[in-house]
């Protein structure tokens, strides 16, 4: 029940950042969207809370417990920009992701995972955590690239309307991609590390052809393909944001065929 | 409700007059103290700006101190082409409350919605409440009116989008380079020509933190000159291409006949290809800069047509706010009115309060001279119980009584209460004990020995 409010608050919380987007910035209203994501975050804690005190595990494994973590953690980045004002707007692009992933996960049923982890303690949960945090940091680097592409086309294609005046300047935007860009790789990089070490540790090998192992390699090959294109020699701002943009959806792209063709486990997200 | 604001503007007023009865800070502190001197002005703020010069009054129920504020300006003016009252603007009682409300939100304002006048009108207020006299310039009605102006003047800004955006071509193009490059500080400038449309755009860039300024002008002196004055410095104008590359925005507005920048200048001087963003603003007529440099991927080019384009959004913006800060002025003019309204029942009520304690003390003296045996402790107990009992007995009318004049019950309101309560013989017997007491005193004074005032025949 709690998930489901959490969920209905982020969209509360996103039909109020359009509204202030359509309205303009400004007056007693300002303030309301980034106090309906905080509260839709905190709620979306609360709910997670229960889960791990219900059932006596984190909501780490399965798929709808496993994807409303990796919402919650997008949720908790929002609430960590919220109070840099102009850069709170990427919620604009971020919160439908985190709306689209706590979707899924309700819809999937927020449960644990019917099937026995054969090995589970601090390496894992590290792990896991580090890996939402790699996703998220993309996901970060996703919503500030979308923004950065629209108020390019308004500057270039001198439209001054709504977008142009909510839409964080470029430099800005440039900057949160980049923070989270290498947030995110640094997370990711380590939770493979991690991952590795705790499986070999435990399993002896670690299986490639796993989809999970398989997803989390790859988005980290994407990782590095986005900042090689934002580092080489007379590579654009513009390009970095496109770049990140692209390699978002080459992960989700990646996810969502391994779920369909490898997804058989159940433990995979 | 007897409020008055006379005085100029820039819609009765051209700037030649408007400049002559233009009161400094000092001047109008005295001009104030005048005013009280020679017409008795009990409240009266001077507002003078570039745009206006009012003067508020409270109260005018005659025509004196209006004619003392016309003396006023005319004095200041001296001689004008018409005779000044033909400049000279009036507004009465709701009119004057509505007129301050405009004015402290900027709808009266040349530029609609410009925040530099709420600062203005806080600055008349806080001079009239300040300056040494007593009672204050600003009494408790010219007090409330200001406070609850610059009250009006925020709420209309915060809540619409009145002063929203830029007017001036000048903050249109800082407030593209921030959209571009967020702060400003540190930022390079590249000026081209040293039109005074661009010197203005190079202030207003230099105040938000650019600090590399190089200047080129067809003529050495001239940008050594310029680049003085913004603490850059100065390049031959055929070296522009050298300077591009390590430069975040380009303003040119040279006089020449044809464009100075083309593109193939621009990609030439690059010598790989861009990664962080050129803003080019050409303000020159004709073009300095080939539109298709505009092209050219990370440089954003804006002509003069562009920035006005960006003006005339903002200023759509601004009017598509009036009707909403129409009706918070007008919901604020209501609340002005209604709290004055009640501000006139006071005397009523205060009467009231004086001719109930009579009563009460009365009917107590009388019971306590049957009561000799009550102990001091019961006495106090039962003047306690008449007090609670007067005010019960007062408070509902009390109530209703500014409820109704808050809700436009006028004088025949207060009439009524005054005869209801008989009132007016609680003034009449005031004013008596008020004679006699002037009376007794005078008696006294040549009994303690003060001297007669030898003036006095």
């Amino acid at each position: 029940m709690i998930h489901f409010l959490a969920f209905l608050s982020y969209i509360a919380a996103f039909g109020l950042w359009i509204f202030l987007l359509v309205r303009g910035a400004r007056g007693r209203w300002a303030p309301l969207p980034s106090g309906f994501t905080a509260f839709a975050a905190i709620l979306h804690g609360a709910a997670l809370v229960q889960f791990w005190r219900a059932y006596g595990e984190l909501p780490l494994v399965g798929p709808g417990a496993a994807l409303s973590s990796l919402a919650f953690v997008g949720g908790v980045a929002l609430v960590a920009v919220l109070p840099m004002r102009e850069v709170a707007r990427v919620a604009l692009t971020l919160l439908p992701f985190v709306i689209l992933l706590q979707g899924v996960a309700l819809a999937l049923g927020i449960r644990p995972s019917p099937f026995p982890l054969d090995f589970q303690g601090a390496g894992f949960v590290l792990h896991v955590a580090l890996a939402f945090l790699g996703y998220q940091g993309l996901a970060l680097a996703f919503a500030a690239g979308v923004l950065y592409l629209i108020q390019h086309h308004e500057l270039k294609g001198k439209r001054f309307g709504r977008f142009f005046q909510f839409i964080p300047p470029l430099a800005i935007l440039e900057r949160v991609g980049r923070i989270g860009l290498w947030l995110g790789f640094v997370s990711l990089t380590l939770a493979l590390a991690v991952g590795w070490a705790w499986t070999v540790q435990n399993r002896g090998s670690l299986e490639m052809t796993d989809p999970k192992v398989l997803w989390a390699v790859m988005s980290w090959f994407v990782f590095l393909g986005i900042l090689g294109a934002r580092g080489g020699k007379g590579r654009s701002e513009y390009r970095s944001a496109l770049a990140a943009v692209v390699g978002f959806a080459v992960v989700i792209g990646m996810y969502l065929a391994l779920r369909v063709t490898e997804g058989g486990s159940g433990l995979f997200l | 409700m007897p409020l008055a604001v006379v005085g100029v503007s820039h819609e009765t007023a051209p700037v030649d007059i408007r400049e002559k009865v233009a009161f400094g800070s000092a001047e109008a502190g005295d001009a104030l103290l005048a005013l009280r001197k020679e017409a008795g002005v009990d409240e009266a703020v001077i507002l003078s700006t570039c745009n206006r010069t009012e003067v508020y009054l409270f109260p005018v129920r005659e025509e004196r101190p209006i004619r003392a504020v016309e003396r006023l300006l005319a004095g200041k003016a001296g001689p004008t082409p018409r005779p000044l009252g033909s400049y000279v603007f009036q507004e009465w009682g709701e009119g004057a409350v509505r007129h301050l409300f405009h004015v402290s939100a900027g709808l009266d304002s040349m530029v609609t919605g410009e925040a530099e006048i709420q600062g203005q009108v806080k600055e008349a207020y806080q001079r009239a409440s300040t300056l040494p006299v007593f009672p204050p310039m600003a009494g408790p009605v010219l007090n409330r009116l200001f406070q609850m102006a610059l009250a009006v003047g925020g709420r209309i800004r915060s809540e619409t989008p009145i002063g929203e955006g830029t007017a001036s071509v000048a903050s249109v193009a800082v407030e593209l380079a921030r959209k571009i490059f967020g702060s400003l500080k540190g930022k390079r400038v590249l000026i081209l020509g040293a039109g005074i449309a661009g010197e203005l755009i190079a202030e207003a860039l230099t105040r938000e933190g650019v600090e590399g300024v190089v200047v080129a002008t067809r003529t050495y002196d001239r940008a050594v000159n310029l680049a003085r004055k913004h603490r850059g410095h100065a390049i031959p104008f055929e070296k522009i291409h050298e300077a591009l590359p390590s430069v975040d925005i380009v303003l040119s507005s040279t006089a020449a006949p044809y464009p100075v920048l083309t593109r193939s200048i621009v990609r030439d001087s690059f010598q790989e290809p861009r990664r962080h963003p050129l803003l080019i603003i050409d303000i020159a007529v004709p073009r300095d800069v080939d539109p298709a440099v505009g092209d050219e991927p990370e440089v954003f080019l804006y002509n003069v047509d562009d920035l006005r384009k960006i003006v005339d959004e903002h200023v759509r913006t601004r009017e598509g706010a009036l009707p909403e800060a129409q009706r918070i002025i007008a919901a604020h003019s209501e609340e002005f009115r209604s709290w004055y309204a009640s501000l006139e029942v006071v005397p009523v009520i205060q009467d009231m309060r004086k001719q109930a304690k009579a009563f009460r003390e009365a009917e107590l003296e009388r019971l306590f001279r049957g009561l000799a045996h009550v102990s001091p402790e019961d006495r106090e107990r039962i003047e306690a119980f008449a007090r609670r009992l007067q005010n019960k007995l007062l408070h509902d009318p009390t109530v209703r009584l500014r409820e109704g004049m808050a809700a436009g019950g006028g004088p025949g309101l207060v009439d009524a209460a005054r005869l209801l309560y008989g009132l007016d013989e609680v003034q009449a017997a005031d004013e008596r004990r008020g004679r006699d007491e002037r009376a007794a005193l005078d008696e006294e004074a040549p009994k303690k020995g003060s001297k007669p005032d030898p003036g006095v025949p």
